[in-house]
């Protein structure tokens, strides 16, 4: 079991760090409770991993609220908002999951309300608004960067509290209170290492904590992982053969998850050294991964990224384990389409519209990221193609 | 030149009129206007940021950063930490309390302490 799990704060003293930003969550909520309504919610404001989500499901616990839990990468439109919470406000809820049948209050929880677009998701953010005005059951929203100018109403009616990272003394508090639990030991070296390393993110120090316990040797993923770039990344992730690492450096570096996908897709298209019957299972799993980026980018079903963020670890993961090995080469076409040269990407739009498009019977999008690709390989005199591929590959 | 305490993420007023200077302030990445409430400054970038325009008018703000268990203010020179830390908090663990041996559990039973004083207000 994954110790960020394990010891996920139960009651609001568990969560180290943050003291003020607590104490104004936790007296707005008492004051709530109390009939005293001048906020209509609260929105935490902070970078991931430093104990958000855990403080509002303890804070649920310590005042016996049943916790409804909204993720705007699931819902994210009004009407969807509307059918899960729009007529929660003054139910309670019976608590059969604990065994004891007690009626329980209810708060509303909408985590990472900044991916909610207010143009993009129809009414999304203002459902959020006209839910919380109601002022019928407390509402916290959690956000990682709300935008002033997007997220403006829900900045200035809502109470806006920031977290901040923790200070590596605080790193070493939460991880000193694991290592007792847990009766490992660990040099207070490694614990002071582990803190410096991890720009106050609790969660990615708890995850380097386990692997240290595991005898990993944490020098090698001690190294800063987040806004990495592409190449780096890369040769990171190919090296690792750890799931936990990977899944970080993929967390730390999310904008990149596609070209990460399409990169390792043409590794293993390359590679010659692993196992046929590897490389037909590693294609089959690529298949699936390419088929939910599709869907998600085709509908903004932003509710399959969950999966993406499940699969493509192991995918990593299992390539790097068949013997996938990267050669120092990223494929060209998808480093200069996508990574390095937004303005060659619009100078090949405006190709492919004008001269390309009537004999392709395709989109655009299809035909950089599948036929063009394809089309490399074979010999082709067109001139039009001819000077592409020159650009291109 | 007037110093003023500030703690990083809670809102607090400047005792001075800002009339144009408004905008520039809140245009400052990490720094937010609330309004009733105040500033809200995030971390030390967005803090220097803003002391640039204020000293003109003569007030310099001056983070504060207390240990959470005894109180004591705390010197982030004296730290060991000190290059890899953001110190953009409230609260720390000062030198002397750092060093108990039953610091987790001092570091929740003064939580503890502290939220069952807010519930019982």
């Amino acid at each position: 079991m994954l110790w960020t799990e394990k010891y996920r704060p139960r009651n609001v003293e568990d969560v180290i760090g943050n003291e003020e930003a607590k104490k104004q969550v936790i007296k707005w909520l008492v004051e709530w409770l109390r009939g005293n309504k001048d906020y209509p919610g609260v929105l935490l404001a902070g970078p991931p991993g430093i104990g958000k989500t855990s403080f509002v499901y303890a804070l649920a616990n310590q005042f016996n609220l049943h916790v409804i839990e909204l993720n705007a990468s699931d819902v994210r439109t009004a009407q969807q908002i509307y059918s899960k919470v729009g007529s929660l406000g003054r139910t309670t809820t019976l608590d059969s999951f604990t065994g004891n049948k007690q009626r329980k209050n209810i708060l509303i929880f909408f985590d990472e309300v900044d991916g909610i677009d207010p143009k993009a998701d129809s009414g999304g953010l203002k459902a959020i608004l006209e839910i919380a005005n109601k002022r019928e059951a407390p509402i916290i929203a959690a956000a990682n960067f709300p935008d002033p100018i997007k997220h403006k109403e829900l900045i200035n009616t809502f109470k806006y509290i920031v977290f901040r990272p923790l200070t590596p003394k605080q790193i070493i508090i939460l991880l000193k209170r694991i290592v007792r639990n847990e009766g490992i030991t660990i040099s207070d070296e490694n614990l002071s290492n582990i803190a410096t390393k991890v720009n106050g993110d609790a969660r990615l120090a708890v995850n380097l904590l386990q692997e240290a316990s595991l005898g990993l040797d944490i020098d090698i993923t001690l190294t800063p992982m987040e806004n990495l770039p592409f190449e780096e990344l890369i040769k990171r992730l190919s090296t690792s053969y750890s799931i936990i690492e990977i899944k970080n450096l993929l967390n730390s570096n999310s904008n990149y998850l596609e070209d990460v996908f399409y990169t390792y897709f043409d590794l293993i298209t390359r590679s010659n050294n692993i196992p046929f019957e590897d490389k037909v299972r590693l294609l089959e799993y690529s298949t699936k991964l390419n088929e939910l980026f599709g869907k998600m980018n085709k509908k903004r079903s932003f509710y399959l990224f969950r999966y993406i963020t499940t699969m493509l670890p192991w995918f990593i993961y299992s390539a790097n384990r068949a013997g996938v090995v990267y050669d120092g080469r990223i494929p060209g076409y998808r480093f200069k389409l996508f990574i390095q040269n937004r303005k060659f990407r619009e100078h090949l739009n405006q190709i492919y519209q004008e001269k390309l498009k009537f004999f392709m019977h395709e989109s655009y999008r299809k035909f950089i990221s599948e036929t063009l690709p394809t089309l490399r390989y074979i010999n082709i005199n067109d001139e039009i193609l001819t000077e592409l591929f020159q650009k291109v590959l | 030149m007037q110093y003023m305490n500030i703690r990083y993420g809670v809102p607090f007023r400047i005792p001075r009129r800002l009339g144009d200077r408004f905008k520039e302030i809140v245009s400052i990445k990490g720094v937010n206007y609330i309004r009733g409430s105040g500033f809200i400054v995030e971390n030390k970038e967005a803090l220097d940021s803003m002391n640039k325009i204020l000293v003109k008018m003569g007030l310099i703000l001056k983070p504060t950063i207390t240990c959470y268990i005894c109180g004591s203010e705390i010197n982030c020179d004296e730290c060991p930490y000190n290059k890899s830390c953001h110190k953009a908090v409230t609260h720390c663990i000062c030198k002397v309390c750092f060093t108990k041996t039953n610091l987790v559990k001092e570091y929740m039973d003064k939580q503890k302490r502290e939220i069952n004083l807010i519930i019982s207000k």
